[in-house]
């Protein structure tokens, strides 16, 4: 497109010349990186200057009482990750686990979970129930051991340092996706319906409230009507368990995120027949296990996340 | 001609600084937490921002055509985080607005810019090209 009166192939003036402009892009791209990266730095340390007004950590998927070659030790991954919740560097205001506490629901599972999560370095740990926790009682002994103060069938909200904070029960009563039902539709109504339109709102729940892919049931069929009733706020956060991996998704106000397990991976959408348990090669196993850090700080429209994989 | 030219190469350099600046902004409010997505956000705010600096500058051909193939890039991922995801990182519509559409525009522009340069051009190569034969053939026929 330039060197009209060059002729055919290339001398050497004309490589060195080539050369020369490879060289500006390189040196230029390098800059113009190091330039973005320190604003971005800048900006981070900025933020980090004033502590965030809410940090806490997502834990997910712990299926205590799971037996199989994807994970033959989910009790010992499970206190990894508590383990590593407590090396953060701070005490987290509260910590969330989104569901699938256990694997079979049995008294002995729920009492193990509960043991476990006494162990957090936190002064409140919440919980939201996943399928596993209800398989047989529609969530009855997840109720007994984890329903204190909650609503409905265990559905609860409550505001720390400005921000309001919703736990879901979206694995009751459910076909093939999650499914929150006419009373805690009404509930969610009624709980946003006094607060002003920039208080910042995170809600809970162990299925995805997005279709993240719904032939596989990580969908939640009535999230819609849910999310209708959030659609004035400036900034809304839904942290979901459920699918064992790292998720994210943007729709108008509301950004999801899908958290990853303490116990065993699942393929990614579609990759399969269905959502079986994973077996990764040896050492793998971790790296596709974590814990999640969220903080929001004031002045910010949106939470900051922080996956990270088990150490 | 030549304003012509240079018109195009103005306009292509714009069209990249466009998209280029979008996703540094991007990257910089929010987007660098993102795993792979961010670090691509950078890569490509960088190489978009260089690129477009070397092609105002009257650089080579090539240079344009490396912005038409990341300018492709580009599109595909957007479409990627459209429709099955990208890295886990997944989008929905014109979000976030109105950078998302902006970037679109951007890129489009600068793959039709950079096949209208190369349309115009080609003619002209062949002329030189015998051009170049003509004078060959007159330095081996001396007499």
């Amino acid at each position: 497109m330039s060197a009209e009166n060059d002729p055919p192939g290339m001398t050497r003036r004309q490589l060195m010349r080539h050369g020369a402009w490879f060289g500006a892009a390189v040196v230029l791209t390098v800059a113009g990186g190091e330039v973005i990266s320190h604003v971005a730095g800048s900006a981070g340390a900025a933020q980090q200057s004033t502590r965030p007004a809410l940090r806490f950590a997502q834990i997910s998927d712990s299926h205590i009482g799971f037996n199989g070659p994807a994970n033959p030790n989910v009790t010992d991954t499970f206190n990894h990750a508590i383990g590593q919740i407590n090396s953060l560097g701070y005490t987290p205001d509260f910590v969330i686990h989104t569901g699938d506490l256990t694997h079979l629901a049995t008294p002995g599972q729920f009492d193990q979970v509960k043991q476990m999560l006494t162990g957090l370095n936190t002064p409140r740990v919440f919980t939201v129930p996943g399928e596993h926790d209800s398989t047989d009682d529609a969530g009855q002994k997840y109720r007994q051991a984890f329903g204190a103060g909650t609503r409905g069938d265990g559905w609860y909200s409550f505001d720390i340092a400005g921000v309001h904070l919703i736990g879901l029960v979206n694995t009751l009563n459910m076909q093939k996706l999650g499914h929150l039902g006419a009373d805690q539709l009404e509930f969610i109504e009624k709980d946003v319906a006094g607060l002003s339109s920039d208080t910042p709102i995170v809600v809970f729940s162990h299925i995805p409230l997005f279709a993240m892919y719904p032939d596989w049931g990580w969908g939640t069929d009535d999230a819609t009507q849910a999310l209708s009733y959030l659609k004035r706020f400036s900034s809304v956060t839904c942290l979901n368990g459920h699918v064992h991996q790292v998720f994210s998704k943007t729709e108008g106000n509301v950004t999801f995120y899908s958290g990853t397990t303490t116990a065993y991976p699942l393929p990614a959408p579609g990759q399969g027949p269905a959502p079986k348990p994973v077996t990764l090669p040896a050492g793998k196993l971790r790296e596709a296990l974590g814990v999640r850090e969220v903080s929001y700080t004031k002045g910010q429209q949106a939470l900051a996340l922080k996956d990270q994989k088990l150490a | 001609m030549k304003i012509v030219n240079l018109t195009l190469r103005i306009a292509i350099g714009a069209s990249l600084a466009a998209s280029g600046v979008v996703h540094a902004y991007l990257y910089i409010h929010g987007y660098r937490d993102i795993p792979t997505v961010g670090s691509a956000f950078l890569l490509q705010g960088s190489v978009f921002c260089a690129l477009a600096v070397l092609i105002l500058a009257g650089g080579p051909g090539w240079l344009q055509l490396v912005a038409a193939i990341g300018a492709m890039g580009s599109l595909v991922a957007f479409a990627l985080s459209r429709t099955v995801g990208l890295f886990g990182f997944a989008e929905t519509g014109w979000q976030p607005s109105p950078y998302a559409a902006i970037t679109v525009v951007a890129e489009v522009l600068t793959l039709l810019l950079v096949g209208t340069t190369a349309l115009r051009q080609r003619p002209r190569a062949s002329k030189d090209d015998v051009d170049v034969r003509r004078r060959s053939s007159s330095v081996e026929m001396p007499r």
